[in-house]
């Protein structure tokens, strides 16, 4: 047993070159962010002027504007996956993979692409209102709009959602379901009380993992908003890629990633296995 | 174990057939469940027993035929609108509840009052001997304890009929044995019908009032333990249950058969004459005497003890092949006397289709 | 309730697939135009073959995908062993960390990387992307692999011990098989991260290094081309085919197989997966190397960096460039002055030569950011115009630091379809009966030139009472706009998608031959007349090859391409004679006259802190 142990400590060691690389480009990275926001732009010494700089009215609006079209998108999302992870969860194995193929096919289109895609689809002359127009049906007016944003949003994240639920979903025992039955629980009673709680930590998942990249996305808001819609994603994007702002971009940074830390404590709380397995 | 001739039919599955994909599981099956009784589905695997359970809990519906409660065509109804309740063979208890809030589940469904459920929980639990247990987490129990937490939670809801799949398989033999006693002891006490699906021919022998023997999707006998034990009708169904000495036999007429050219005096009438039949004698029913008293000599190949009885192999002079359970021991080498009482020796009509032949063994 | 189901799935999968099949369906269209069918053609695949930029991407993809993924596997595979081989809390530890890069946000992350690199002071380019996908793809890894670890049975593991082996032979030949489908699907997970990334390949890029996803987003911003809406069918395709084949091949780890003959379709599956898929995949890569390094395998004597607004010149003068000096021409874009400046002052990367905008140069003077050039070197200056020459001094005295190449006006581009009014003055952009008809140009100085002269201002005020009304003007203005773009404006007034324009000049000569219907005016109030030239920044490595190049784009027949491409004005009057089309040669769109010239001013340079007030401005009329 002693040998067994002690060849377990040395095997620890393989983690070594991971956790030095860690240190250097997940910490280190982290640790400057965090830097930079603290320190000024000139000289370098503390202060905190970047955050009072960073936030005024329109970066507040930002922000607001993107945690509103995030937990819309997110809550969109949810109602959207669920009866699609129950479907996906029903089917026998075998059919089951081939669906979940074609589900999963389409992310593996360039992700700009596909949201410049959906340009093509709602523009003003664009396919959509082409083919309604044929209809004779009034036109689809959302192009550079919020809804723009937030369909494309949902579009981008929904298998975010849908594969944590489905997860959690398939790991229930069937019998679990029918033993609600034979005590007398309707469809809809068994969904409420029994699905519902035993997906929980599927959902929590699924939220975390929508929010977080609809909160700072600043590509769909781009592509989708016409740059007529500014979300925190964009503002910190030309603090740094225009501005040069990098003290001012880092204090948002450090803002945002409160938000992401909130997110990172729930998904530890409900993982208990301390696996970290999200999908 | 009580047999009631006068007990009236509860359910009536009627001309029952079920195909998955192609293969038939049940055809034209037929089965009248009386009220009270222990009903045990006995068969190898894939024999149609743990379908025919989930079609009376409604969670399979008939290709054809129709399944009577009562007076009431159940067949298409839902399972929660039925008056039966399941014992899961995983037992399926919900894990995000409490033991208390699993077993008032069905209760609360029904909108009993708080006080009635309450009184209802600890009265289930006593029942299975597990007071005390309200707060507890499915995850913290053991599987005899989960099983037992299962039956309350069937229980309190004072179904006509309780379901029970499998439900020991997981235990060991202890524990299972004394689940056993506990299962007659509920049955008797709630007097409600038992229909209990199981593989074990000794589990089966041990609890039920009537055993239906099923093989292949068909019925291959229904009857009492005793009977089923003593006077299987088909090789199937005596190969199943307990050991046997099972052979190819020639009906010379009534009353006289002859197994391998010996002949034997037997108490059966009525399966023609110099027709080839089955014939099966339980290895405690065969007597081991001085050789010149038997029916026919041999000589002792094997002896193993078993604690209860010796097991001897004998071999017969005409080449048969004989396996004995008796509290008296011949060593290894011994010739010996084979004696068989006429009534010990029961005759069957060879099998008619494959689900009435004797199960080759698998691997 | 089945129908509902069926009905529930139908409506997902038109959902995802929409957009897909749009592209793919454009991708056949003989139209540039994204809503009208001209006809079937292949034309763009053709082309998308012989495009290098695209192909280069292509292959940057490929290559930093397979690699990243590769050392991700490795380095996470051995992760997952050590940290299932360690102790709760360090696990939790390292789980923790692993964790953040999956649950940061990409834009985050990037910075972050981004900042890194920088003050350590390593070059941005293939490496610094390579090290953040590593860096992002060990989780991906990880998370696959650790799982796996801890499902297989122990006993294998020490009944090999106890057979005599090593651990390591014990791993290596009982262990590792038993998890490599967690390391398979590991790998397959970070490579398909790896080719879908943009964020943080954004970010972590050096110039002339682009991954098709970047290479995307510039292109999306000046209007796709359709050789794009090839690629992705083709790449779409693929996938499609891959899985196919992965999803028919044999399975031998399925529980309770038969162990019957696969059909003939499995076992095509099995040898396409075996033995066709990793020759295709080393084909592309040797071929791919190739082609790659053909590109840098002619000698080349030197190079230099070219910094360059989006879509300015004719391409091919590059590639003529390189023939005929041997010099390698590494060529960025930016799309607007304001973006390009922080570069070039944050010395992040080092260009050589760039082209900006008249008052920008004057900032970059102010600010030292410029070397003279030796004109001695440039001979074919002598080609510029000389009135060109002294516009130039308003920015540039005495013509020390600035080559003039191109020059126009900023005006109206409107559809006379879609107005029938004449266009006379600003005040139609402010017509609510165009209402989302309106495109304006996504630049504080544009934007604000346009309502400045509208309310009869000069459009370098720093009048606060002026810019404060300006401002207004923009913000009453801007429900009516129906999109801020830069280069877009052009393809989507040539699609009819807006019925008015701000444009620059020379988009507005090639819009219009593109659709008849347009037309352009410089309005009554006046506008804004510009110059853009150019320069060599100070921190340049390679002068002299940059006065090369400029001397190579101040040749005649070489500006006489760009114009044609471009369709700006030059201020190269020989290359102005060699124009055939008369019609364009004297086109007062094209070569405004005196008098549309004398409404018009020059953009200067306000200064640091008027300039911090326009750009608050700005920002308060995007925000809205």
């Amino acid at each position: 047993m002693r040998r067994l142990r002690r060849l377990k400590n040395k095997r620890a060691w393989l983690a070594a070159p991971y956790g030095v690389w860690a240190a250097g480009f997940i910490i280190i990275p982290l640790i400057m962010i965090i830097y930079f926001a603290f320190t000024s732009d000139e000289g370098g010494a503390f202060t905190l002027a970047n955050f009072s700089e960073a936030f005024t009215g329109e970066t507040v609006k930002a922000l607001w504007l993107s945690i509103l079209l995030a937990a819309v998108s997110t809550a969109i999302c949810l109602v959207m996956a669920y009866p699609l992870a129950m479907i996906l969860a029903e089917r026998k194995r075998g059919a089951g993979g081939l669906i979940i193929l074609i589900f999963i096919l389409p992310m593996w289109m360039n992700f700009l692409l596909r949201t410049f895609a959906w340009q093509t689809l709602l523009e003003k002359n664009g396919v959509i209102n082409s083919i309604l127009s044929f209809l004779g049906l009034p036109s689809l007016n959302i192009i550079n709009t919020p809804w723009a944003i937030i369909l494309g949003m949902v579009y981008n994240f929904l298998p975010f959602m849908v594969l944590p639920i489905y997860n959690v979903l398939i790991k229930i025992d069937k019998e679990v379901f029918e033993a609600a039955r034979d005590l007398g629980a309707g469809p809809w009673q068994t969904f409420r009380k029994i699905t519902v709680p035993l997906s929980v930590p599927g959902i929590v998942s699924g939220i975390t993992m929508v929010f977080i990249p609809a909160l700072t996305t600043f590509v769909i808001s781009d592509l989708l908003g016409g740059s007529k819609i500014l979300l925190i994603g964009n503002v910190i994007e030309q603090e740094f890629k225009q501005l040069n702002n990098w003290n001012v971009g880092s204090a948002m940074s450090l803002v945002l990633m409160i938000f992401i830390v909130i997110s990172m404590v729930v998904s530890a709380k409900t993982d208990k296995d301390g696996e970290g397995s999200l999908l | 174990m009580e047999e009631n001739a006068l007990s009236s039919v509860l359910i009536d599955m009627i001309n029952i057939s079920k195909s998955f994909g192609g293969v038939t599981v049940l055809d034209e099956f037929d089965l009248s469940i009386k009220e009270n009784e222990f009903l045990t589905l006995l068969g190898p695997s894939g024999c149609g027993k743990t379908t025919t359970l989930r079609i009376l809990g409604g969670f399979e519906t008939p290709d054809t035929g129709k399944v009577m409660f009562g007076n009431t065509d159940i067949t298409n109804l839902a399972p929660n609108k039925r008056q039966l309740n399941t014992v899961f063979q995983k037992y399926a208890l919900f894990p995000h509840m409490t033991i208390a809030e699993n077993i008032a589940f069905g209760l609360k469904i029904k909108n009993r009052p708080a006080g009635y459920i309450k009184d209802k929980i600890k009265y289930a639990l006593k029942l299975v001997n597990l007071e005390g247990f309200e707060e507890r987490s499915p995850t913290e129990l053991s599987g005899g304890q989960q099983q037992r937490i299962a039956i309350a939670r069937a229980i309190v809801n004072e179904p006509k009929v309780l379901l029970l799949d499998e439900p020991l398989g997981a235990l060991d033999l202890k524990l299972r044995q004394d689940m056993q006693y506990e299962l007659i002891r509920l049955k008797n006490e709630l007097g409600i019908t038992f229909v209990y699906v199981t593989h074990d021919q000794e589990e089966a022998l041990t609890m039920s009032d009537t055993i239906v023997v099923m093989n292949q999707g068909y019925i291959q006998q229904i009857g009492t333990p005793e009977d089923i034990y003593n006077e299987p009708e088909n090789a199937f169904v005596a190969d199943f249950i307990g050991d046997s000495n099972l052979y190819d036999a020639i009906m010379i007429e009534d009353r006289l058969v002859e197994v391998d050219g010996v002949k034997f005096k037997c108490v059966d009438e009525g399966f023609g004459t110099n027709k080839p039949v089955d014939v099966v004698i339980r290895p405690e029913d065969v007597e081991l005497t001085e050789p010149s008293k038997g029916i026919v000599t041999g000589r002792v190949t094997n002896l193993i003890f078993k604690g209860v009885h010796y097991e001897m192999e004998v071999k017969a002079a005409n080449g048969t092949e004989w396996l004995i359970h008796s509290t008296g021991m011949k060593p290894v080498g011994e010739e010996v006397g084979i004696y068989v009482d006429p009534f010990n020796i029961q005759i069957m009509n060879k099998p008619e289709y494959s689900d009435e032949e004797a199960q080759a063994v698998e691997e | 309730m089945k129908f509902l189901k069926r009905f529930y799935m139908v409506i997902i999968f038109i959902m995802l697939y929409a957009p897909i099949i749009t592209l793919m369906v454009l991708s056949f269209n003989t139209s540039k135009s994204r809503a009208h069918w001209g006809g079937f053609t292949l034309h763009w695949y053709e082309s998308l073959f012989q495009n290098t930029d695209i192909m280069q991407a292509l292959y940057n993809t490929l290559i930093i995908a397979l690699l990243a993924s590769v050392i991700a596997t490795v380095i996470g595979t051995l992760a997952s062993v050590g940290m299932n081989a360690m102790g709760k809390r360090s696990r939790s530890i390292f789980v923790g960390v692993t964790n953040i890069p999956m649950l940061n946000s990409e834009i985050v992350m990037g910075v972050s990387l981004m900042l890194l690199f920088i003050i350590g002071r390593m070059e941005l380019g293939f490496s610094t992307i390579l090290i953040s996908h590593i860096t992002f793809n060990i989780p991906y890894v990880i998370l696959n692999v650790l799982p796996k670890l801890k499902q297989i049975n122990r006993e294998t593991y020490e009944a090999a011990l106890d057979l005599g082996a090593t651990p390591f032979y014990a791993y290596r030949k009982v262990v590792i098989p038993d998890i490599m489908p967690g390391i398979i699907s590991g790998f397959l997970l970070s490579f398909t991260m790896s080719l879908d990334d943009f964020v943080i390949t954004y970010f972590t890029k050096g110039p002339g290094i682009d991954t098709l996803s970047t290479k995307i987003y510039s292109e999306v911003r000046k209007g796709i081309r359709p050789e794009m809406y090839s690629l992705s069918t083709i790449l779409f395709a693929t996938v499609l085919l891959l899985l196919l084949i992965v999803y028919l091949h044999p399975d031998k780890n399925k529980a309770g197989s038969r162990r019957k003959q696969p059909s003939k379709l499995r076992r095509a599956g099995g040898i396409l997966v075996k033995r066709v898929l990793p020759a295709a995949l080393a084909a592309v890569i040797i071929f791919g190397g190739i082609y790659y390094f053909r590109g840098s395998s002619t000698a080349y004597t030197g190079e230099v960096v070219v910094y360059n607004f989006g879509d300015y010149l004719d391409y091919d003068v590059l590639d003529q460039f390189e023939e005929e000096t041997g010099i390698r021409v590494i060529y960025e874009e930016y799309e607007t002055n304001e973006i390009m400046y922080p570069k070039i002052k944050s010395g992040a990367v080092a260009y050589d030569v760039v082209c900006p905008s008249d008052y920008m140069i004057q900032k970059m003077m102010q600010n030292d950011l410029l070397q003279e050039i030796n004109y001695d070197n440039i001979p074919n200056i002598r080609y510029i115009g000389d009135i060109y020459m002294k516009t130039s001094e308003q920015f540039d005295p005495g013509n020390k630091y600035s080559v003039p190449n191109y020059w126009g006006t900023v005006g109206i581009l409107y559809n006379k379809k879609m107005v029938d009014e004449p266009v006379t003055s600003w005040k139609i952009l402010w017509e609510t009966k165009y209402k989302d008809s309106i495109l304006m140009q996504d630049s504080v100085r544009d934007a604000f030139a346009v309502a400045l002269k509208y309310d009869g201002y000069s459009l370098n005020s720093t009048n606060m009472m002026e810019l404060n009304d300006a401002q207004e003007l923009l913000l009453t203005q801007k429900p009516l706009v129906q999109a801020y773009v830069v280069d877009q404006a052009r393809d989507k007034m040539i699609g009819n998608e807006a019925a008015l324009a701000v444009i620059y000049s020379g988009d507005a000569l090639y819009a219009q031959t593109e659709n008849p219907d347009l037309e352009f005016v410089v309005p009554d109030e006046g506008s804004n007349v510009w110059l853009d030239s150019w320069v060599i920044p100070a921190n340049a490595k390679n002068k002299e090859n940059a006065e090369a190049f400029i001397n190579f784009m101040c040749r005649p027949d070489i500006a006489l391409k760009n114009f044609e491409y471009t369709t700006y004005s030059i201020p190269n009057t020989a290359a102005r004679e060699l124009i055939e089309d008369e019609e364009i040669r004297e086109s007062t769109t094209v070569f405004p006259d005196e008098e549309i010239l004398s409404r018009c001013e020059t953009f200067n340079y306000l200064g640091p802190d008027t300039e911090e007030i326009y750009n608050r401005l700005w920002r308060e009329v995007k925000s809205q």
